[in-house]
């Protein structure tokens, strides 16, 4: 023997060449093999021995060494399968419906179980094809004020050369901007795309191929532009782009660049889509006015040398910052780039879910879902046992063990999950695109190996979940008893079968609540009053001639037929700027307030109908516009100022003082507060013209606008947004929620239904000779429907009251992410709880009634 | 159906047992064809020809005493058979009746 283990061969080669040698080989080479094993370890030492005793086992493993499966053995297998497979399969043919029924209930389940699936592997996928995804974070700044602390990205650009210079942890940085639109010429085409400002590395810290330049050096200068190649095609049809030159504007200024580069297109799996991308340096030097530590105009993401540096790199980088800004209710912090897209939700300062919470949410439909088919399986198949017990007993009788009995259910239960998946493939395959307008995805059916891994072992654990109970329960039964006609094995597992319809009509009715609960709140959210107008309202930026003839410009626009009222402005729904750099009398160290900021010219507030509490707008009536400062509500409440008409205040750009005081309005959605916020009156500053359009006459006047701005700017592209399309966009994650979970919802109410219209046919034939008795003795019709749907109806209704109880709960939690809400009132749950009813009952009388009319000489008579 | 013919490794481990003569086992088999001929065989290889041959009876074979060493497995022992021989040399006299039937002047170059 060898005196130490860990001389030996690896035990798992070894096994394996135990189990597949011929018994009568086994010893002796075997013995060949340890003694060639032992031979190489002195030679050649273990490691390599240990390989090549692998190698040598592997080249035994042929069809002269493989023992021969056992004659009798084999045989038996096969044929036990081939049996089971007929079984099966007169079984499906034989109750067409129960087959069926579970047939389009696991076929729907699997279907929407693959749609969420591709769908949640995209989120999940999403910007984590960057190579150093694991080390690549984003520098985040928190700011605390009064009313709690809020999460933003952005950061002082000047931070950039400072991560550089010194913090060793971190390898590479990179500083850019977010995506704008911008609009670009070549000649005297022009067109608007959306384009960032990025530093040197970002192309070595991002991984956004370059098909043609350099990754290293093609934004280090300050006349070089990238461009990705959708705008090379776009801006040079057939023709190399490189060295050619690109105007680009951006409202009062303009730059000539030269393209240094063809980036590849950004993939779906981007969170992040641009087309192309100028020099931070430019826009830093040329492009920031106050370019100081108290101004959050960059982004800044950098790659770490080794993740367990993280705290370590964090605390070095919030200190620099606050070393140079002296600023106390600041800090920075880093997350993971990647975990930006799902986890991109703020409370507080801390990370409190986002997209995850959706990716969440459709998993745990998707498993009800899937729940609801299974259980259908269950009930069918032990309902249905009673016919099935002879075959039972006298498979027992002749020898059958339970577990080959519990092989052969669960094998027919397998046999239809993978009938269901290959149909559902076929519908996720018609589905699609239909799901993928919804998302707005570009999901495709691609059979790799994931896919086929995942759906396989779905086929397993529905088959195994919707099998195991009903092999269980019938390979239970005893032959004898069977035989006899003793046990009836209906009536032990009523109370099982009841049970579960309980739950699947409980998960029903809480997902009726949910879509009710959904899309009222969506309704109401887009149709409260948020404090401004914003129907028919049209906005474009600035350009060109319109800069600076502005006045000229809205004097002609506002004789346009169909245009009630014009004004240059710099109102965004969302907010653009918000700033800390406002001081009042009284102002302590603690009184931290952002207010939103917004630049105008006169009338804007009119024409959004934003209410003035006190004084005045704006008004060519008045020559101190310029040092006036109107807020709103909530900012003078903030700032605790009493009579605030007339009182200074010091804003970073000088003294103003108040005029006017406005309504509260929603700047954002309506998860967010009120927050304060001022306007300041700055023509020439603001980015857009806006325009109130009257009713009806949209379009026409549209192109009226478009033929006026084409005159001014004969070389610019018009591209008028509305006011309440970007309102809407704010809420687009949860109408895409709202929209898919009406059509999950309703599946689900039609599968649960599928399973009570199949247990109800069960129990009503099984009845028949009952119902014809009592029928013979005079009972009424209704009195039979009203025996055979009173026992169905206790049950949903038992279901219905959990699952509204359930459902308020979840609905009231959901609710609360919204700091404006329905009130949840009591008709939501009835609607609900009538809806779930009233569908079960249709579904079961149409059974029990047809029962109950059936003439009972036809069904006695069968004896 | 005529006569087995002996296949070129087949042939070549028929003779290392015969050269082993008594001593021949898995391992001094691949051993000896290894330092003889610079070819390396493999156990897989080997044992697949040595069953086949034995399947034949050209060879037979027989477990020998256990021993401490190779984990307590016995070794299979291999001698020729008489059929085994009588094989054997067939073929070697086939070659040099081949071997004189070339003329002188096809081997000079």
């Amino acid at each position: 023997m060898r005196s130490h283990d860990n001389n030996a061969p690896s035990k798992f080669w070894l096994s394996f060449f135990r189990w597949f040698c011929r018994a009568e080989y086994k010893e002796d080479i075997e013995g060949d093999l340890l003694e060639r094993f032992d031979l190489r370890v002195d030679k050649q030492g273990v490691k390599i021995a240990r390989k090549l005793f692998a190698k040598d086992v592997l080249r035994l493993f042929r069809p002269s060494m493989i023992r021969k499966i056992e004659g009798n053995q084999q045989l038996n297998y096969y044929d036990m399968f081939k049996h089971n497979l007929i079984i099966n399969i007169r079984n499906f043919r034989r109750h067409k419906s129960s087959f069926l029924i579970n047939l389009i209930g696991l076929t729907s389940g699997l279907t929407c179980v693959m749609l969420i699936y591709l769908w949640v592997n995209d989120e999940l996928s999403v910007d984590k094809f960057h190579e150093n995804q694991e080390e690549l974070y984003q520098v985040m700044s928190n700011h605390s004020d009064a009313s709690g602390i809020s999460t933003l990205r952005g950061v002082p650009g000047l931070l950039l050369d400072e991560i550089e210079a010194s913090v060793p942890e971190v390898a590479l940085a990179t500083a850019y901007t977010d995506i704008h639109e911008y609009t670009l010429s070549v000649g005297d085409r022009s067109l608007k795309t959306d384009g960032r400002f990025a530093s040197a590395h970002y192309l070595e810290v991002f991984t956004y191929p370059l098909i043609e330049g350099n990754a290293a050096t093609a934004l280090s200068d300050n006349s070089s532009i990238l461009i990705t190649q959708s705008l090379s095609d776009k801006l040079f049809p057939d023709q190399n782009a490189i060295g050619k030159t690109i105007k680009w504007h951006f409202w009062n200024s303009s730059k000539d660049f030269i393209v240094k580069g063809i980036l590849e297109n950004t993939t779906k799996h981007s969170s992040e889509h641009f087309e192309f991308m100028l020099p931070w340096n430019y826009y830093h030097d040329e492009l920031i006015t106050f370019k100081n530590w108290g101004n959050y105009y960059g982004r800044i993401s950098l790659l770490l040398n080794n993740n367990h540096n993280k705290d370590a790199a964090i605390s070095k980088i919030d200190q620099l910052f606050k070393s140079n800004s002296k600023e106390e209710n600041v800090a920075l912090f880093l997350t993971l780039y990647a975990d930006q897209y799902l986890y991109g939700k703020y409370k507080n300062g801390k990370q409190m879910g986002g997209r995850i919470e959706s990716v969440q949410l459709f998993s745990i439909i998707a498993i009800f879902i899937l729940v609801i088919a299974c259980i259908n399986f269950i009930n069918l198949s032990t309902a249905k046992a009673s016919h099935r017990t002879k075959e039972i007993g006298v498979k027992k009788s002749l020898g059958a063990t339970r577990g080959s009995l519990t092989i052969q259910y669960l094998m027919e239960s397998m046999l239809l999950t993978l009938i269901a998946l290959l149909i559902s493939f076929l519908a996720v395959w018609l589905l699609l695109p239909q799901f993928n307008f919804i998302t707005q995805k570009q999901l495709a059916l691609t059979f790799d190996w994931s896919l086929i891994k995942a759906s396989f072992s779905i086929v397993l654990a529905v088959g195994l979940i919707a099998g195991s109970y009903p092999a269980l329960y019938l390979s239970k039964l005893k032959a004898l008893d069977i035989l006899k006609g003793k046990q009836s094995p209906r009536e032990g597992k009523a109370f099982g079968r009841k049970f579960l319809v309980v739950i699947q009509f409980s998960i029903s009715t809480i997902l009726i609540v949910g879509v009710l609960v959904i899309v009222k709140q969506m309704e109401f959210v887009k149709n409260q009053n948020i404090g401004y107008d914003r129907d028919n309202i049209v906005y474009f930026e600035r350009e060109g001639q319109i800069l600076t003839q502005y006045e000229a410009f809205l004097k002609e626009l506002r004789n346009v037929p169909g245009v009630d009222k014009a004004a240059v402005s710099g109102f965004m729904v969302g907010g653009m700027n918000a700033t800390g750099g406002v001081s009042w009398e009284g102002k302590t160290p603690e009184d931290q307030i952002q207010f939103f900021e917004f630049n105008t010219g006169t009338n804007l507030l009119g024409l959004l109908d934003i209410a003035l509490l006190e004084g005045r707008d704006f008004s060519n009536e008045y020559s101190n516009n310029t040092e006036g400062v109107i807020f709103n509500e909530t900012a003078i409440k903030a700032m605790g100022i009493k009579d605030p008409i007339g009182k200074t205040i010091t804003h970073y750009t000088g003294p103003r003082q108040i005029i006017g005081v406005v309504k509260d309005f929603n700047i954002g959605s309506m998860h967010r507060q009120i927050e304060p916020t001022l306007f300041l009156y700055q023509p020439s500053e603001t980015h857009f013209i806006m325009a109130k359009i009257k009713k009806g006459t949209e379009a026409a006047t549209l192109q009226k606008i478009e033929q006026l701005y084409e005159k001014f700017n004969p070389d610019f592209p018009f591209k008028a947004q509305f006011v309440d399309q970007d309102y809407q966009a704010l809420y687009i994650s949860e109408e895409r929620v709202a929209e898919l979970s009406k059509y999950f919802a309703g599946l689900a109410i039609v599968i649960s239904c599928l399973g009570l219209f199949g247990l109800t046919a069960f129990t009503t034939e099984s009845r028949r000779k009952e119902i014809s008795i009592r029928k013979v003795l005079g009972s009424s019709i209704w009195g039979i429907a009203k025996l055979l749907t009173g026992q169905f109806s206790l049950l949903v209704l038992l279901s219905i009251a959990i699952g509204l109880l359930i459902s308020y709960f979840m609905a009231d939690s959901w609710l609360n992410d919204f700091a404006y809400q329905i009130k949840l009132s009591w008709w939501f749950f009835a609607v609900a709880g009538v809806i779930a009813f009233a569908i079960s009952w249709f579904t079961i009388s149409i059974q029990t009634f047809k029962a109950a009319r059936v003439n009972p000489a036809q069904s006695l008579r069968s004896e | 159906m005529g006569k087995y013919h002996l296949g070129e490794f087949e042939e070549i481990v028929l003779l290392t047992v015969a050269i082993l003569h008594g001593e021949a086992y898995g391992v001094s088999i691949i051993d000896e064809i290894e330092s003889r001929l610079k070819r390396s065989v493999s156990i897989g290889a080997l044992q697949t020809v040595l069953r086949r041959l034995e399947d034949k009876g050209y060879l037979a074979s027989e477990f020998g005493q256990a021993t401490k060493i190779r984990g307590g497995k016995r070794k299979r022992y291999f001698t020729v058979t008489s059929l085994g021989k009588s094989t054997l040399r067939e073929a070697k006299e086939q070659r040099v009746s081949m071997w004189n039937a070339i003329p002188e002047i096809s081997l000079n170059d």
